[in-house]
């Protein structure tokens, strides 16, 4: 009962309390409700912090093993004591903890992140194939989109019973009408659908998030 | 080989290296192009210049160093509006990454204003769990945040003496990188009513439409090209004015890459018929 | 060119990261794991400080009487740590029932108003709001497209007949929407590459604006 059926009570409790004082405007709810959300974020703050320590015990282990990339986990072991060292005794505001974020992790997290740009580049030369009418029209709309949405989109158009129809207003016609309605029916769906899951993690019908099975809550 | 099955190997290096030459080429020869504001960013430039001296704003500097590059330009542009305009900017960020990029940015558009920190803005850092802490701050800043990002008590602040909650928040500006500001307009536009703006990366701007359309968020910058519409409409040319030459090109050659790699394959379609 | 020896470690760690376009190599991979180093070295020290010290040992140093019950916060925190060791991991279900959960309940309100009432409330208002012929034809069409769309992703019933049409012309808003979403993302990719180069032209070598 300790195991799989408290914690599911405890869900369906916290769960009931939070949608139900949505609607209470009551000091009592109000002060329960501010406890659980001060609550939350030390819960997240340690799940965080846990993440980061899985991922140092599993280098340790590479490293513990001499497997062939050991020295990689190594790399990453020392970088990640170094930082948290240059954050204990230097402070978090100057000095090394800041110089190791400003010159290290921000650019290099930025330069990982500008490589996609060349794999776009590519995957668009390779995999965009016009072979269908719906494949050419996302095609169509991508390009339009593309050239409309720089500054040559507005010198690039035609004159329309003395309007200016440019390859820019056509974009911005693109997204605001049928690009809108795709995504807003999108965000319909997946919101009803995410209304549900949530209400099924309320109702302890949905335990897979816990490591338990439906039904028996044997465990996964 | 035929001219159609050359075009449909293109070596990948090549793309590259065309990619490279692309976006190289305006930042060491720079191209000047004109630039028409659009109709999401006119809105979104309207709510700061509604804003008076001494209005609360909330910026929420929500992003990490992998896309910087998209949103730092409007960040910059819109903390120099906002202080240009002596409004009293309350910042903070729900991603640890971005406590490193929200502090510069604040500390370099506080000294070109000549702002003190407790009085004209206040960093308050950042927090975890994104959806609690909207939430909580719709009852509480100083209870969301007891200290701020530099260990400082907030009911010491000065800014913060008569501003405690979204009720005492003119306006919410979401630079954001991800989804959060959908987040924001749910939870404290939703519950709480604060009225927002965003600005967003190309990949969630596209999202935002409907929110933008249906009033829950009242102007949005889209990527760079929406950061050089608000820089254009301030009369502050910055990164997103000067990075539009790259991003034309880049354009470019991409859909003459599509192009191409069509052209390969109806080729290549024609020859196996 | 810059003297500053902190800018040429940066932009010779900016080479290693793109000397993955050629192909993968120590160099890279070296840079690779120092980035997830020192990534996870900042972010857990930014974890235990914002979520630790300030949401708990602050409030609680500074107000024992009114914060007291913040403990239990920490408590439900500790636990979560018993999923390093495999006899007590089931110690944690309660750390996540409360997370998970208490997420769940304050999101379907909030999501059911701005995800959904709001968004029909929008396509339902916008032939009203129009102000030109051109508007109410766009306003139609995007309402239009708006329940061919979700048409498209009702799937307990067949698509035959007039839910056929409808779903295949979803279909079609749906295919101009991942077109456009395809444009913007290439804007995106190529944004981020613009601020490397800056930062290697720029700042590096001093070339260029």
């Amino acid at each position: 009962m300790l195991q799989r059926s408290l914690p599911i009570f405890f869900a369906g409790l916290v769960g009931i309390f939070m949608a139900v004082q949505y609607f209470v405007l009551h000091p009592g709810m109000a002060r329960i409700y501010n406890l659980v959300l001060d609550w939350k974020q030390v819960v997240f703050a340690c799940t965080l912090m846990l993440g980061v320590f899985s991922l140092i015990r599993f280098h340790w282990r590479k490293i513990a093993r001499r497997t062939a990339d050991a020295f990689y986990s190594l790399v990453v072991v020392i970088s990640c004591s170094i930082t948290v060292l240059a954050a204990a005794v230097f402070g978090t505001e100057t000095g090394p903890y800041t110089w190791l974020y400003d010159r290290v992790q921000a650019p290099m997290q930025a330069t990982m992140f500008s490589l996609l740009a060349y794999f776009v580049a590519s995957a668009s030369y390779r995999a965009f194939r016009a072979r269908s009418v719906h494949a050419t029209l996302l095609l169509l709309a991508g390009a339009v989109v593309m050239l409309g949405r720089v500054p040559t989109g507005d010198l690039i158009g035609f004159e329309l019973h003395g309007q200016r129809v440019s390859l820019a207003s056509i974009a911005a016609w693109i997204l605001d009408t049928p690009n809108l309605a795709a995504k807003r029916g999108i965000l319909i769906g997946v919101g009803l659908g995410m209304i549900s899951t949530s209400l099924r993690i309320i109702l302890g019908i949905e335990r897979a998030y816990l490591g338990l099975s439906r039904g028996t809550g044997a465990d996964i | 080989m035929s001219l159609g099955a050359r075009l449909a190997r293109v070596d990948r290096r090549l793309i590259f290296l065309l990619m490279t030459l692309a976006v190289a080429g305006p930042i060491l020869i720079p191209i000047k192009l004109p630039i028409i504001v659009s109709k999401e960013v006119e809105d979104f430039y309207r709510e700061i210049e509604a804003l008076s001296p001494g209005d609360h704003v909330l910026l929420a500097i929500d992003y990490e160093p992998d896309v910087m590059a998209e949103l730092s330009p409007m960040s910059e542009a819109v903390l120099d509006r906002l202080f240009a305009k002596d409004t009293k900017i309350v910042a903070l960020t729900l991603y640890p990454g971005g406590v490193g990029i929200a502090q510069g940015l604040l500390e370099e558009a506080a000294a070109r204003h000549g702002k003190t920190y407790g009085e004209d803005y206040v960093f308050l850092g950042y927090n975890p769990d994104y959806s609690g802490t909207m939430l909580r701050l719709g009852e509480s800043i100083k209870a969301t945040y007891p200290t701020d990002q530099f260990g400082r008590d907030t009911r010491d602040l000065p800014i913060l003496r008569d501003c405690d909650a979204y009720r005492d928040l003119s306006l919410l500006v979401s630079i954001c990188g991800s989804q959060l500001s959908e987040f924001w307009a749910a939870y404290a536009g939703g519950r709480y009513g604060q009225r927002m703006v965003s600005g967003n990366t190309a990949v969630q701007a596209i999202l935002i439409y409907p929110f933008y359309q249906s009033g829950q968020i009242k102007g949005f910058l889209g990527g760079l090209k929406g950061a050089a519409e608000y820089e254009t409409r301030i009369q502050r040319p910055g990164q997103g004015v000067r990075g539009m030459g790259s991003q034309t090109a880049g354009h470019v050659v991409i859909v003459l890459l599509v192009l191409v790699g069509n052209a390969g394959y109806l080729a290549a379609r024609r020859r196996r018929a | 060119m810059s003297h500053d020896p902190s800018i040429w470690i940066t932009a010779l760690l900016t080479l290693a990261i793109f000397s993955f376009l050629w192909r993968e190599n120590p160099v890279f991979r070296f840079a690779e794991h120092l980035l997830v180093g020192v990534s996870a070295g900042y972010y857990v020290v930014q974890y235990f400080y914002s979520g630790v010290v300030k949401k708990l040992i602050v409030p609680v140093e500074q107000n024992f009487a009114a914060n007291g019950l913040l403990i239990f916060g920490g408590v439900l925190g500790l636990l979560m740590f018993a999923r390093l060791w495999r006899r007590l991991a089931w110690l944690a279900r309660y750390p996540i029932a409360f997370y998970v959960a208490a997420g769940a309940g304050y999101f379907i309100p909030s999501i059911l108003e701005a995800n959904v009432l709001k968004q029909i409330g929008g396509t339902l208002t916008a032939p009203a709001a129009a102000a030109t012929p051109f508007a109410l034809f766009s306003a139609v069409v995007m309402a239009a497209g708006v329940l061919a769309s979700l048409v498209y992703f009702y799937f307990s019933v067949e698509h035959r007949g007039a839910v056929g049409v409808v779903s295949r012309a979803g279909i079609l808003f749906l295919m101009i929407g991942f077109g456009a979403s395809f444009g913007y993302t290439v804007m995106g990719r190529i944004t981020l590459l613009i601020g490397r180069f800056q930062f290697l032209f720029r700042d590096w070598l001093g070339l260029g604006l």
